[in-house]
């Protein structure tokens, strides 16, 4: 490594101007991610505009800011009104919004934020010294790669499910069913619809918000009159030693999923955080606490989707292949700039490439800061009383329903899922296997069946490519796993008179 | 003789924003007085989006108003083209329309054509290309169409969705020179491009643009461009009527407006945006983006439009993808 250009390249990432702009996306960032609707990529996207004038470093630093913001900003929503502010955060509020409700909202947003800096940071750093290695197993992934490991993640919801299994695999297939929706994305016909707004599949965003957003505001409705308020106990910004030493492990393994996962393009930090969430019930002590409200499972879950936010980066910046949505547009911004991410990137623009792990990591200590700030005042949110709380909630859920598509049909859409969910949650059905289902239905379908068109429909050959074999394997453990799992919870509540997991 | 045409056009366009000027001044109705929305069918951040902004910005130096885009995306382009189309016919909204508006019909997606708008000008047309891997045994389009007749059903061609322009594209290519190749959708180009760098399917048809950054890394190589002419960034890589098969085939973007507009308001539209397409900020954004800029002024696109559209008709029916 030729230590003199490094320094001379990432000097300019340093200048007070530059670290501005860079502060100035992470509260942005922050911002969007926590309403839910606006996501990251929207962020980014709109802000491309205004960096026409600008030059690459501040340029790039503005817009990382923002992806890495609203990575953490996702899950303070999540966290305060059970809503993922992102995608990418509805593991989060497995067991964020428990905590919240106990009055430890504070404690939640301050491991959320220490897990996301340091997810970010194991992202970044592996982004700095393993893109050229790992971006070479990213073009390994074929369509059979990609399906076997949607079945993996789809392998997840068993560990997802709660109390029951079965409440939770019908929850799953719902989702798969509903994802089915839309034209056929191999042969183009229209399958269960004529509905323009169901062409491109069921609207995500706008159902995710229905799902968790607008459920709740449902349920709330019942009691809104009683003001059961609920106060947040501030205990600091950052957690205290007990709880970092609680939530080391889940880290930094969630970094490293995170990381791993976001560098497959295609799979971004929703998958990773489910993934991350479900290997560390799988390797805890106390599996049967997940879901009551506990450190890990917010660590897990943010560690993850941060982590991911570097990992994307990899296959961005060194093979023109974006890891996901964010990545797809920051590359348009590159692009905009005159610099065309790809192989060529290494070759010919290093500077680039080395103020870019730069400004990820100063991207990083800027949510933190901006986090930091933020704690006190997001935590407030809780105890806001319900009867202003719950419309409030509504109009931002209809708003950013809206605000992905500009189109009504959404709304509507959301409406019309905030009842399923309402319905679906009275009766004890665990609401994130849909999401997951959502998210992996149509990778899993689509890909399985490009492998068919391309291997003229000879499924052995999957046996015969390592990748897949791996991830089939790994489905099948996890599953064997978390049912094991789930039967000796079961037995411990029995045994415990059935008050632990409530 | 570009270069004249060119030229002629710059002198034109000259001239037009000073006539513009005058005819303001001579009594006829006042426009624009406020802002201007811009409809985008495709979701921000995209390719469409990025030009469609430039191009916006620079055409609200010409118009003195800020041009606003929207971004109406859902449906595979149904919903913003048919935003365009129901637009109060004022002025004050217009939109960019793409290949999909002459593909989308006849598939019954959208219940209208081309012909229920009025077209402003085209903005660029980029052809599609036959790219494969690098280490590939063929090194011309005719030794590829060998390849593919003494492998029959072999070939795995990645597109960038069923029914969209690169599936249309692969299945021109099949059908003039009769090979029988797989065609494989995915979603949008960009994974296409890396599943062919990664080896799992054998070729893409997808636009230069789009192969850029994988052929500028020597892992593939393009075998042909279905243009009427080289590219100037890769003068060497010949084009399909070079090599003897008269294929050409395109993916563009234009400006349309909805119908009914007043003539007057429809010229000084079509005068700003000539001019600027002509903007030197803007023909540099376009570059950096490896786009062709291919200006047509409204009559001329409208005829294309027609043109377009009979051809794309006529290639799905031979490609089975409509009856």
């Amino acid at each position: 490594m030729d230590f003199g250009l490094i320094f001379s390249s990432i000097a300019p990432v340093f200048a007070p101007e530059n670290i501005l702009f860079i502060l100035l996306g992470a509260t942005g960032g922050v911002l969007i991610g926590s309403i839910p609707g606006l996501t990251s990529t929207m962020g980014i996207a709109l802000l491309i505009p205004f960096t026409y004038g600008m030059t690459i470093i501040p340029s790039v630093g503005m817009l990382l800011g923002i992806f890495c913001g609203a990575m953490y900003g996702g899950s303070i929503a999540a966290i305060l009104i059970k809503t993922p502010g992102t995608p990418a955060a509805a593991a989060t509020l497995l067991d964020g919004y428990p905590m919240g409700q106990k009055g430890e909202a504070g404690r939640a947003l301050a491991i959320a934020l220490f897990s996301s800096f340091c997810g970010g940071m194991i992202g970044a750093l592996l982004m700095t010294f393993l893109s050229p290695f790992i971006s070479r197993m990213a073009l390994k992934f074929g369509p059979a790669e990609f399906f076997t490991l949607a079945v993996f993640g789809l392998s997840v919801i068993i560990s997802i499910s709660g109390k029951s299994l079965v409440k939770g695999l019908i929850s799953g297939f719902f989702g798969l069913l509903i994802a089915t929706l839309g034209m056929d994305k191999v042969s183009g016909y229209l399958r269960f619809t004529r509905l323009i707004g169901f062409y491109e599949g069921v609207p995500f965003i706008p159902g995710l918000i229905g799902l968790f957003a607008l459920s709740e505001v449902y349920a709330n409705i019942e009691n809104i009159l009683k003001s059961e308020k609920v106060t947040a106990k501030i205990s600091g910004v950052l957690p205290g030693w007990q709880d970092i030493k609680a939530i080391a492990r889940s880290v930094v393994t969630g970094g490293f999923i995170g990381s791993f996962i976001g560098a497959i393009p295609g799979a971004g930090g929703d998958i990773a955080a489910f993934v991350s969430y479900s290997e560390a019930k799988r390797s805890s002590k106390h599996p049967e606490k997940f879901g009551t409200g506990i450190p890990e499972g917010v660590a897990a879950a943010e560690a993850a989707n941060n982590g991911c936010t570097g990992g994307a980066m990899i296959p961005m910046l060194s093979l023109g292949v974006p890891g996901d949505s964010n990545t797809a547009v920051l590359m348009g911004a590159f692009i905009l700039q005159g610099f065309q991410p790809g192989p060529m990137m290494y070759v010919e623009h290093l500077d680039i490439i080395y103020a870019v792990f730069a400004s990820m990591m100063v991207a990083n200590f800027a949510m933190l800061i901006v986090g930091m700030c933020g704690v006190k005042l997001f935590a407030k949110v809780i105890s806001i009383e319900r009867k202003l709380l719950i419309p409030a909630i509504m109009v931002l859920s209809l708003v950013g329903s809206y605000a992905i598509n500009q189109n009504m049909f959404d709304v509507y859409f959301a409406l019309v899922m905030g009842g399923v969910g309402y319905l679906l949650q009275k009766y004890e059905f665990p609401l994130s296997p849909i999401l997951l289902a959502l998210i992996l239905g149509p990778m899993s379908e689509s890909n399985l069946r490009r492998f068919m068109q391309i291997d003229n429909g000879q499924f052995w050959r999957i046996f015969t490519k390592p990748i897949c074999v791996i991830f089939l394997v790994l489905a099948v453990a996890s599953m064997i796993v978390s049912v094991r799992n789930q039967r000796k919870i079961n037995k411990r509540v029995a045994r415990s008179g059935g008050d632990a997991a409530e | 003789m570009k270069k004249l045409s060119i030229a002629v056009l710059g002198l034109l366009l000259v001239s037009g924003v000073v006539f513009a000027g005058g005819k303001a001044e001579g009594g006829a109705p006042a426009y624009p007085t406020k802002g201007i929305t811009m409809i985008c069918p495709w979701a921000a951040g995209g390719g469409t989006d990025a030009i469609l902004r430039a191009l916006s910005a620079a055409a609200a130096k010409q118009l003195g108003q800020t041009i606003t885009v929207e971004n109406r995306t859902g449906g595979g382009g149904a919903i913003g083209h048919a935003a365009i189309k129901n637009a109060r016919p004022d002025g004050y909204t217009l939109g960019m329309v793409t290949f999909e508006l002459n593909s989308l019909p006849q598939q019954g997606l959208i219940d209208f054509t081309y012909a229920d708008y009025d077209p402003l000008i085209r903005v660029n047309a980029d052809a599609a290309t036959l790219t494969v891997k690098a280490d590939a045994p063929y090194n011309s389009v005719k030794e590829f169409v060998e390849y593919c007749k003494q492998n029959p059903g072999v070939v795995s061609i990645g597109n960038s969705a069923p029914g969209s322009v690169w599936h249309i594209g692969a299945g021109l290519l099949a059908n003039e020179t009769g090979i029988d190749v797989k065609h494989v959708p995915f979603e949008g180009a960009a994974p296409a491009v890396t599943a062919l760098a990664g080896g799992h399917i054998q070729a893409v048809s997808v636009s230069l643009a789009e192969v850029k950054s994988q052929l500028d890394a020597g892992n593939v190589k393009c075998l042909g461009i279905m243009d009427t002419k080289r590219s100037a960034l890769y003068p060497n890589i010949p084009t399909f009527i070079d090599q003897g098969y008269n294929i050409t085939y395109f993916t563009w973007r234009g400006l349309a407006l909805p119908k009914g507009i007043d003539p007057a308001i429809r010229e000084t539209l079509t005068k700003a945006f000539t001019a600027a397409m002509q903007d030197p900020e803007f023909v540099e954004q376009a570059k950096k983006m490896n786009l062709d800029l291919a200006f047509l002024p409204p009559a001329e696109f409208n005829a294309f439009l027609k043109e377009n559209f009979d051809a794309v008709t006529k290639t799905m029916k031979a490609i089975g993808l409509v009856n």
